[in-house]
């Protein structure tokens, strides 16, 4: 049978559910030699910030079992640089994978500034902003504060009409709290979900082995946090999720789809096998081929559940 | 450790690096490919790396039997830049490795380089005839323990008045004392640098260095190779 992968989301056509997430394919350019960008869904670039940030010392990666830590602390050329230096190439390079361009500030106005500056440019779709990044001082600031995120969000929303996508943090007690607020303020969609925060310690020097001390853990060893926290704003909300944590491969992509995602983002894998968003997508078909699933959008959201789910209790 | 791509092998120079892995599928809870200096390449499309197994990951590299596949993404980085001038490689450790494929290439154009190959112990030394096959040329070996070749370390080998190009290798106390040597007498140096490393490509931006004028720079894109001048040295 044919099945059709494409779905509507955001006021545009997806050929794929499957985006590279932010932080890990650059601004695109670094993986146009390695895959084909245009027969995936779309791309999210790393922050962008209204001055250019310089980023954290080293190291600023290591491994953790099943998965990685980083605090690369948001590098990025800054809101001239990337219109200047990185929007031309996406523009010109990408025309049927969408990008989203991922925002970061330190305060309500350098985020509104960051979107009052990009809007009127061409060569993206939409905003994904990142509430929750865990490697810059007050860096969670807004993904963890109801009063603050709920500011952000109208804030944004009044300055533009491009879909506007929140990456929410994990490192809240249930993540549909936070996905209604967004809702509500007028965010389009929700990314779910960031790294959580995490340390390693070199213990021959004993000290911090991460330069900035502590970073955001993201692989497989996050998988089942990120399909929980997606299935709870799921139940909390009706906003497209782009649901994102731990992918390596459509099983994985499927739980996520299920869960209430309607897109996915690899991320962490892409390191590992640059293919793996080719091959999360090829394994997504197939999965609709074998189980008669005419349409994807049938798929989503289709988790079976005997009842409303309740967080989990505290433990211990 | 070699691996069948013709690819790679092709268009490699000494200097350049691999990232090597096993894939999502691979075994254990590693995760992340590894970046390797080419050792060497063949004209049967063979690439070879120095493995040295520290944990997990290099652990299971090491156990690849042969006809087995792993993931192999280079050549990546920037290579060692050599011009006409005599070459002395320093190299530490598995940061020889580069210097077999540089000595290689020279002896083979006819020329000869100085080798000098420093280790922490004889145990650790890779075998000497080996490396004499793949390089052309006999190692000059430096030992701490001094269970093999000259008791010390490969930076003592070093003549302030020389004129030659130093090249370095190796773990990062080992390039400091040569970058210290190096600015000292006024001497060419460049050093392939170690840094930990998520892609190999510039996407994760993990892999910095501090350059002379404050920036971060990406060990893999615009290294591994720089210029001695191009770093700040002053961090540890």
């Amino acid at each position: 049978m044919t099945v059709t992968m494409c779905q509507g989301v955001f006021g545009a056509e997806f050929q794929s559910p499957v985006l590279l997430a932010s932080g890990t394919c650059g601004y695109g350019q670094e993986y146009a030699d390695l895959i084909p960008l245009n027969q995936i869904g779309g791309i999210v670039t790393k922050a962008v910030s209204l001055e250019p940030r310089p980023g954290n010392p080293p190291h600023r990666v290591a491994e953790t079992p099943e998965g990685m830590i980083n605090a690369i602390g948001l590098e990025n050329p800054g809101l001239a640089g990337f219109v200047g230096e990185k929007l031309p190439w996406l523009r010109e390079h990408l025309s049927q994978a969408h990008v989203f361009v991922n925002v970061v500030g330190r305060s309500i106005g350098d985020f509104v500034e960051v979107v009052a500056g990009l809007d009127e440019e061409q060569g993206f779709l939409g905003y994904e902003i990142n509430v929750s990044c865990p490697n810059v001082k007050g860096g969670t600031m807004f993904g963890t504060d109801k009063v603050a995120l709920d500011e952000l969000v109208t804030a944004i929303r009044a300055e533009t009409e491009r879909p506007l996508v929140v990456k929410l943090t994990p490192n809240v007690p249930d993540v549909g709290d936070y996905a209604r607020i967004c809702q509500d303020a007028g965010a389009d969609g929700l990314s779910a979900i960031n790294t959580f925060p995490g340390m390693v310690v070199d213990i021959d020097q004993r000290v911090p082995l991460i330069g900035n001390q502590s970073g955001g853990v993201s692989g497989p060893a996050i998988l089942p946090m990120g399909v929980y926290a997606t299935w709870r704003a799921r139940q909390a909300c009706t906003l497209p999720i782009m649901g994102i944590g731990g992918i390596r491969n459509a099983t994985d992509a499927i739980q996520y789809i299920l869960a209430g995602a309607c897109l996915v983002q690899v991320g962490t894998a892409s390191f590992v096998d640059p293919y793996a968003a080719m091959n999360v997508h090829e394994g997504i078909q197939k999965y609709l081929t074998e189980n008669g699933i005419a349409q994807l959008s049938d798929l989503v959201g289709s988790l079976q559940t005997e009842e409303a789910p309740t967080p989990p209790a505290p433990s211990g | 450790m070699e691996f069948h791509s013709p690819e790679i092998a092709a268009i490699s120079q000494p200097g350049q690096f691999v990232m090597l892995g096993l894939g999502l599928d691979r075994p254990g809870t590693w995760l992340l490919p590894r970046p390797f200096s080419v050792g060497w390449t063949g004209e049967d499309g063979a690439i070879g790396i120095l493995l040295r197994t520290y944990g997990e990951g290099t652990l299971a590299l090491s156990r690849l039997r042969c006809g087995e596949e792993a993931l192999v993404l280079g050549p990546l980085g920037r290579g060692f830049e050599i011009d006409d001038r005599s070459i002395e490689c320093v190299a530490g450790g598995v940061g020889l490795a580069p210097f077999i494929f540089l000595a290689a290439r020279e002896a083979a154009a006819g020329r000869r380089v100085r080798l000098l190959y420093g280790e922490r112990d004889a145990g650790a030394v890779f075998d000497t005839d080996t490396l004499g096959d793949l390089t052309g040329h006999e190692p000059e070996i430096f030992t701490e323990d001094g269970g093999a070749g000259r008791l010390g370390r490969v930076t003592a080998g070093l003549d302030p008045e020389s004129e030659t190009l130093l090249l370095g290798c190796g773990p990062t106390p080992m390039l400091h004392a040569l970058a210290a040597f190096a600015l000292e007498n006024g001497r060419d140096l460049q050093v392939s640098v170690e840094e930990h490393m998520g892609c190999g490509i510039g996407t994760c931006q993990g892999c910095v260095v501090q350059s002379a004028d404050g920036r971060w720079v990406k060990a893999c894109i615009e290294g591994p190779v720089f210029s001695v001048g191009e770093l700040d040295w002053s961090l540890p």
